[in-house]
């Protein structure tokens, strides 16, 4: 896994978990109401239809989202301006590229695990069920995250130094991002 | 500053040292010492063998490559804020 491109895509997809999973986990439980893809303007209808499409329907991805539409793209679109640039970084983020789509599912999958975040939970476990990950997989994203959420507790209260910072060699390919859609 | 002191690998048993070397295959990489985590590990077999393996065992490829998991391992790090 090298190459800094690479990287940059994950980090993005980190990032970006966390913020759908704070609103999503924050908001789910206060008296805000998500925008009623019936009710809402054209502008949302237009980008409600592409997050459909994006996500897919039917089966345990439309259990998760309580409807269609994920509950933090719902709930921004009070404002159709943000939801637009919201979703537009969702979906880059999340684009196959140089990581797949079903690795970036997994990697929110993880993420939204290590937060304790319920929806991001669900959510991305519905996703990768969608993208053909099997119990094992799914068992071996389980098991990774544990792990590591144990050696990194483990590092931090003895204060270990890393001594793998070095091994990675350096990119060279240069940035930004030349990689094909 | 770690909080304890890191033993050097020449103070660990000869069975400490074995599972170093199979640390050093794992990581494909000549340390000049084990890694931290491993001599931490080692001090106590009985909690760091099965734990190690249970790594080993969910590191391995199956549906996702060990490439992949590894990126999984560093984003969980990085949202623990380890810089381990």
């Amino acid at each position: 896994m090298t190459g800094d491109d690479r990287w940059y895509e994950a980090a993005f997809v980190v990032g970006i978990t966390n913020a759908l999973n704070v609103v999503a986990d924050g908001l789910g439980g206060a008296p805000m109401r998500q925008v009623e893809p019936e009710m809402a303007p054209a502008e949302v209808r237009t980008i409600f239809a592409d997050i459909r499409a994006f996500y897919g329907t039917g089966g345990p991805a439309a259990d998760v989202l309580g409807g269609e539409i994920p509950m933090p793209f719902g709930l921004v679109a009070h404002d159709p301006g943000y939801l637009a640039d919201v979703w537009a970084a969702v979906r880059r983020a999340f684009s196959e590229r140089r990581l797949t789509r079903r690795h970036k599912e997994a990697l929110a999958f993880a993420v939204s695990l290590t937060t304790r975040s319920a929806f991001g939970t669900a959510f991305h476990l519905a996703q990768l069920r969608r993208l053909g990950v099997g119990e094992r997989g799914v068992m071996e994203i389980v098991g990774v995250t544990q792990m590591f959420s144990s050696y990194t507790k483990i590092a931090d209260t003895l204060q270990l130094a890393s001594d793998m910072a070095d091994i990675a060699p350096p990119d060279a390919s240069g940035v930004p991002d030349p990689g094909a859609e | 500053m770690p909080t304890v002191r890191l033993r050097d690998a020449s103070e660990y048993p000869e069975s400490a040292r074995r599972l170093f070397e199979l640390s050093r295959q794992w990581f494909d990489y000549d340390f000049k010492e084990p890694p931290a985590m491993s001599r931490v590990m080692a001090w106590d077999p009985h909690f760091g063998g099965p734990h190690g393996r249970a790594m080993k065992r969910a590191m391995a490829p199956g549906e996702f490559s060990r490439g992949e998991k590894e990126m999984v391992a560093a984003a969980v790090s990085g949202v623990n804020a380890c810089t381990y």
